[in-house]
């Protein structure tokens, strides 16, 4: 029988899991809306949402990947049934779609690095935008570090798990020690004047400003796709959890950990930036990009010990960017990966064509649409469209886990009331079929923190609630911002996004029929509980365990079948 | 495990695509040059057009209808069906500005006459005028039954648009239905760039900035000479070449249909206008009728006389039917001056060389021998603004005109166009289009060597439209003088500033020059609506140069405080009679912040607030107009917040006590940006300590404690695994 593949520790599966959750959102994101969203006021309603949000989704993708042993597909196709293993596929594309360019955007960290390292971004006359802007308009360069970064996430999870877990148990210790270095040399900076004004604004609340629904939204913004919830991560390295894994508490940690370093980065940022900026708030509420490839050189130019702080503070800050955002990259692939390799596809082979897509439709990313904005900076405007269509897309992966929880519970109500096991009507409902989920896969007697009624309410009402917000927020604001919004030939415009949002999904949906005729192997390890039958999934006779035999995939029952993948 | 079983077939497999994958960038990066040269590059002088404006302005193509619409595009000429269908579109696509009329209700007008709708029908094919009413919420104000209009406010000033008096004069109604089209497109459109250079309402009409050019912003004199002359009239960037006060503000525009009701009625003689083009210059005009065409209307002279009746079977007389509509208005009618009468009256015989057509031209309708009065004695008080018989009452019992439904339109809309109820005229400055002769033309028309009381003020407006067109500016009679015309009418009886304007070089332009005359025309029906609060005012002001020397704040002089309020300075000169009214004075100011969720990637993304509107105060301090002399400061405190860092939008409008309600600081619906930074604190110490230590608490304290459920987890475990092991 096939071994399963697995984690070696459960400090692997966190630092991995945290790994996918850190990236550059932390980093340069999360210090650019506490500036721009009152400081220390933006810190109450990103808390709230860690809880809110965060936290229960990824409990929910912790406890389904465990259980299905699948990656997003089949997790899927069990959770939700076989009409519905689209969802998974939607969910998969919406991660490597942004992974095609999430590789150039590592890139970029990855030059600014080495442009650190050369000091090119230090010394007389040197003037960041120019640097930035014949970077980003040489298309050659960008390809070159965008190359090596899929190069280096290729390398990083061509084995499997267990060296996934070894590269971001090193990576995610570098960024914490690099992270902290630039934190000590910040505050140093900013005290230099006697007083921590990065750090008072930080954490300083007004209260008016609460009441402004857009801080609201922002953090909420902020919380939804910083940690990565909703993602399909956490469902495709539970996976690979091994067996008596406790999914609360990885996902706690996951999410705390994540904002932890998001505060790090928040105060670092912020006490350079107030250290030498003129207006720091101005300077703050730029574009990410901008902020992190603009702002913070020439303030990092300006670090304290001669030649030595400046250069360990750009080195360091930009080492520990791109970190944070391989370990994300290695979490896209790998998602990617899981998928073809649960079809009964050779991981090699999976992770090279995986490589090879991220590669050519990353292309135009880098290339196409680098426009310059009205101050002269350059930006990447159909990276730009895509991280707009893709990232909002990201919205229903959520939406598609939570309308599994809430089918399941339903589901679940109906047979116990068919098999009298039940009471009919809204209280059986209520006291049965809402909490189905989390009796049966989150409560499984692996975990130390028993999930209570809390988690219920959060996914049947908080999350529907705050999905709307988020969404007709963002569309409303478009639609009234926007100059002919419907044009799907303006990549401003929600024409745009919904036609590309349209045709994969309609594309996906037509093709759910051929993908649920290929059987799925789940990779369960000896002795795990990993009972489906209660799931649609479960009358499912195409879905087997890695090992099984199964007619024309014979090969994989076998240790030394050689396994030759039919044509993508 | 699966993933350690690598085959050598299918290493041999992956290879090549590897290798594929290591050369790809080098490939791409051969295209290195070509993606790069993508940044435009700047020529030092001689600038062809490509390198600044967008294709569509270059191809003179307007924003509202696509290319191919030739009509809608003004390569074309309206009918009067397309053009009445055009604005009933435009009616309904903007129902808040505009509301369509065709002639009026009818009803006891001001001279007590009981008036029906039929009257205004043109006399031959039987048309009402069709009209545009154009103002802020249309739908809303009072109704006027005797006109039938909506959106009658009382502190809106009136005025009167009028094209194609005379049929044949055809750019005459499309200067009117550019303007529409401009007012529809424009209005709360703020910062469309006209020209696609970047720049926003650079470039209004008539020279703003004072320097002499009329091209402001100096794109068109940028340009190599071949470019500067693009309508071809001779001229290097004059009014209607490419690039000449051609980015005009939406905000004014705005401001003018929000402080304004527009009454633009493009065609008043549809019958005459009709046959004229289908009957008299066949298509096309500008080949059958070089320089005639059909001028007045349909009036049947040869049938029956002085009180006609319409006779729809015969056919139109062309040597004697007709009235000149411009010689049909009451005032001074019947002097045979530029117009003429019936030789016997109730007769019309033309003969030979004598009275052919040509003479006939300007017949100016028929007597009226009837008592008006009532009094018993019958044309003793002629409309001439006196008092003739001297019996207290001015002009009650006239000799003729206002005979024809369209004259008849016009004089019943003026005179019962009343908002405020004090029995005069709404309509305090007035425009009539006209062909050709590139001229702007002002009363008197009625005399020659004569001035009427507002001499230099009218000259004074008729300049501002002189110079923005590039026309002659002229007192009526000394082209030639006439009697009877819409203008010495509106003055003459109802005060009115009216104007009239020769467009072009033929009756019936070459369609290809349409576009770029009717451009050339388009401000001055701006113009026209602006100084509609109070004409004489305005033009005193003009003359002694005193709007122009008040001045708002420059944004470098602005003194912003360390917190609070941000003061405003509005320099006002000492014979302004301003109003405090915060209606009609104030300074109107919004911020523009960077956007709170910036796109990742994209370029800065900013946020602007509405306008608001903050109030003037008269201070004490005095200042420097721009020739030097003292003026008044009036001060307005913008309450804009300490937290807002970006810019401070700012522009002043000021009113006068005697009606004035739109002089605009800077001028042409401008304003001015202020840069400020954040002002207010970053916070208290203690405060963002104790928010310090919840959020840690929180984050990391949770974080510690997850770690360490976790470690201790493991522990056990271990220890279970080795007991178990142990054990087996």
């Amino acid at each position: 029988m096939a071994q399963s593949d697995q984690f070696n520790g459960r400090l692997g599966l966190i630092f991995a899991s945290i790994g996918a959750a850190i990236g550059t959102g932390n980093i340069w994101r999360f210090p650019r809306m506490v500036g721009a969203n009152g400081g220390g006021t933006f810190l109450i309603p990103w808390l709230i949402f860690l809880f809110a949000w965060s936290i229960p989704l990824v409990i929910a993708e912790f406890a389904m990947g465990k259980r299905s042993r699948t990656g997003t597909i089949g997790t899927f196709r069990i959770f939700a049934g076989k009409k519905f293993a689209w969802m998974g596929l939607w969910t998969a594309w919406i991660s490597t779609a942004i992974g095609f360019y999430y590789a150039i955007v590592a890139g970029w960290t990855i030059k600014y690095f080495q442009l650190g390292i050369t000091g090119g971004l230090t010394g007389e006359g040197v003037d960041t935008t120019e640097v930035w802007n014949s970077f980003l308009q040489s298309p050659g360069q960008v390809i070159f570090f965008q190359f090596l970064v899929i190069v280096l996430t290729l390398a990083a999870i061509w084995k499997g798990a267990k060296a996934i877990e070894k590269v971001n148990v090193v990576l995610m210790i570098s960024l914490f020690v690099l992270l902290f270095m630039s934190l000590f040399l910040s505050l140093w900076m900013d005290f230099e004047d006697g007083s921590l004004d990065g750090a008072t604004f930080m954490f300083s609340v007004d209260f008016d400003l609460l009441f402004e629904p857009e801080i609201w939204i922002n953090a909420l913004s902020q919380s939804a796709w910083s940690c990565s919830a909703g993602m399909g991560m956490a469902i495709t390295y539970a996976v690979y959890m091994r067996k008596d894994e406790d999914t609360v508490l990885n996902a706690f940690t996951m999410g705390l950990a994540n904002n932890s370093i998001s505060i790090i980065a928040g105060l670092a940022v912020l006490s350079s930036i107030f250290a030498v900026s003129s207006d720091p708030l101005a300077t703050v509420t730029g574009g990410s990009s901008a902020i992190t490839f603009l702002a913070l050189p020439e303030v990092f130019a300006q670090a304290p010990g001669g030649a030595i702080g400046p250069f360990i503070m750009m080195s360091g800050f930009f080492l520990a960017l791109s970190f944070a955002a391989l370990t994300s990259m290695i979490s896209t692939v790998e998602l990617c990966v899981r998928n073809f390799v649960d079809h009964g596809y050779n991981r090699e082979r999976s992770v090279a064509i995986t490589g090879l897509a991220l590669f050519i439709f990353g292309l135009p990313s880098a290339v196409i649409w680098i426009k310059l904005d009205s101050s002269g900076v350059a930006f990447p405007e159909f990276l730009e469209v895509q991280d707009h269509i893709w990232g909002y897309g990201l919205m229903f992966s959520g939406l598609f886990i939570a309308f599994s929880i809430w089918k399941y519970g339903f589901l679940r109500w109906k047979a116990q009331v068919a098999a009298g096991e039940a009471p009919p009507g809204l209280k059986g409902y209520l006291g049965v079929g809402v909490s189905a989920f989390r009796d049966d896969f989150i409560n499984t007697g692996d975990n130390d923190i028993e999930v209570g009624r809390w988690w219920d309410i959060l996914l049947y009402i908080a999350f529907p609630i705050l999905f709307t917000v988020l969404m007709v927020s963002y569309f409303s604001d478009m639609i009234a911002n926007t100059e002919d919004v419907w044009n799907p030939a303006n990549p401003k415009g929600l024409g745009i996004i919904l036609s590309f949002w349209g045709v994969i999904a309609v594309a996906f949906i037509f093709l759910n029929k051929y993908l649920i005729q290929r059987p799925i192997f789940r990779n369960i390890p000896e002795g795990a509980d990993v009972d489906i039958s209660t799931l649609p999934g479960g009358q499912d006779d195409k879905v087997h365990q890695l090992g099984d035999f199964v007619p024309g995939f014979e090969h994989l029952a076998s240790e030394d079948a050689v396994f030759e993948a039919e044509a993508v | 495990m699966l993933a350690n079983r690598k085959t050598p077939i299918v290493a041999l497999k992956t290879r090549p695509s590897f290798g594929f994958l290591i050369c790809l960038p080098l490939l791409l990066s051969l295209m290195t040059p070509m993606v790069a040269s993508t940044i435009a590059q700047d020529e030092p002088a001689g600038l062809a057009p490509e390198d600044i404006w967008s294709d569509d302005y270059i191809n003179d193509i307007f924003p509202w209808a696509p290319a191919s619409d030739d009509i809608l595009q003004f390569k074309q000429y309206h009918t009067y069906e397309t053009m009445k269908t055009r604005m009933m579109r435009l009616a309904e696509e903007n129902p808040d500005i505009f509301e369509y009329h065709e002639g009026m209700n009818g009803g006891t007008n001001a001279r007590g006459e009981e008036v029906t709708a039929d009257a205004y029908e043109g006399w031959y094919y039987g048309h009402l005028s069709p009209w545009m009413k154009i103002t802020a919420d249309v739908q809303g104000g009072d109704y006027n039954e005797f006109v039938g209009d909506n959106g009658n406010y009382p502190d809106r000033h009136d005025v009167m648009i009028v094209g194609n008096h005379h049929a044949r004069e055809w750019m005459s109604y499309e200067v009117p239905m550019l303007q529409l089209e401009v007012i529809a497109f424009s209005y709360n459109n703020i910062g469309y760039d006209n020209d696609g250079d970047g720049l926003i309402d650079e470039d209004g009409w008539g020279d703003s900035n004072g320097d002499g050019i009329l091209d402001d912003d100096g794109d068109c004199l940028a340009m190599a000479s071949e470019h500067q002359d693009s309508n071809g009239d001779g001229v290097n960037c004059g009014p209607g070449d490419h690039g000449v006060d051609e980015d005009y503000s939406e905000q004014f525009i705005t401001d003018l249909v929000n402080l304004r009701e527009i009454y633009l009625i493009p065609m008043l003689n549809v019958d005459g206008n009709i046959y004229d083009r289908e009957v008299f210059c066949p298509a096309p005009a500008w080949e059958t009728c070089p320089s005639g065409g059909w001028r007045k209307n349909l009036r049947d002279n040869t049938y029956t006389g002085v009180t006609p009746l319409p006779d729809l079977n015969e056919e139109v007389d062309e040597d004697c039917d007709g009235v000149d509509l411009n010689r049909n208005y009451q005032f001074e009618w019947g002097a045979p001056l530029g117009a003429t009468g019936p030789l016997i009256p109730g007769t019309c015989s033309p003969s030979e060389g004598e009275l052919d057509g040509s003479n006939n031209d300007v017949y100016n309708g028929p007597v009226d021998d009837r008592d008006n009065d009532g009094d018993g004695q019958v044309n003793e008080d002629h409309v001439d603004g006196k008092d003739d018989d001297a019996d207290g009452v001015t002009d009650e019992d006239w000799w003729g005109g206002n005979s024809e439904p369209e004259t008849k339109f016009i004089q019943d809309m003026t005179e019962m166009n009343d908002d405020d109820g004090d029995g005069a005229s709404e309509f305090k400055s007035t425009l009539t289009h006209h062909s050709y002769s590139e001229l702007i033309l002002w009363p008197w028309g009625h005399c020659t060597d004569c001035e009427s009381p507002d001499h230099a003020q009218l000259e004074y407006h008729g300049q501002q439209m002189a110079d923005m067109t590039l026309y002659a500016n002229l007192q009526s009679s000394s082209l030639y003088p006439t009697s009877g015309d819409f203008c010495d009418w509106h003055y003459g009886v109802h005060g009115s500033y009216c104007y009239t304007s020769e467009i072009g070089t033929a009756f019936h332009q070459r369609p290809e020059d349409i576009d770029h005359i009717a451009v050339r025309n388009l401000g001055i029906g701006f113009y026209i609506a602006e100084i509609a609060d109070n004409p004489r005012e305005r033009a005193d002001n003009g003359i002694a140069n005193i709007s122009k020397n008040q001045n708002l704040q420059l944004p470098g002089l602005v003194d912003i405080p360390p917190k609070g309020d941000i003061p405003i300075d509005m320099c006002i000169s000492n014979d302004f009679a301003y109003s405090l009214d915060i209606d009609v004075s104030h300074i109107m100011y919004r911020t523009v912040k960077p956007n709170r969720a910036q796109s990742d990637f994209g370029p800065k993304e900013w946020s602007t607030t509405a306008w608001s509107m903050s109030p003037l105060r008269e201070t004490s301090s005095t200042c420097n107009l721009l020739n030097g002399e003292n003026g008044t400061v009036l001060r307005s405190n913008l309450p804009v917040p300490d937290t807002v860092s970006g810019q401070v939008h700012y522009k002043a409008m000021l009113g006068t006590l005697s009606g004035g309600d739109l002089y605009l600081y800077p001028p042409n619906g401008g304003y001015y940006v202020l840069e400020i930074d954040y002002r207010a604190d970053y916070g208290g110490l203690f405060g963002a300590l104790f928010m310090f230590l919840v959020v840690a608490g929180f984050v990391w304290g949770g974080l510690a404690i997850c770690l360490r459920m976790m470690l201790v987890d493991e522990n056990e475990k271990e220890f279970a695994d080795a007991i178990a092991e142990g054990g087996g």
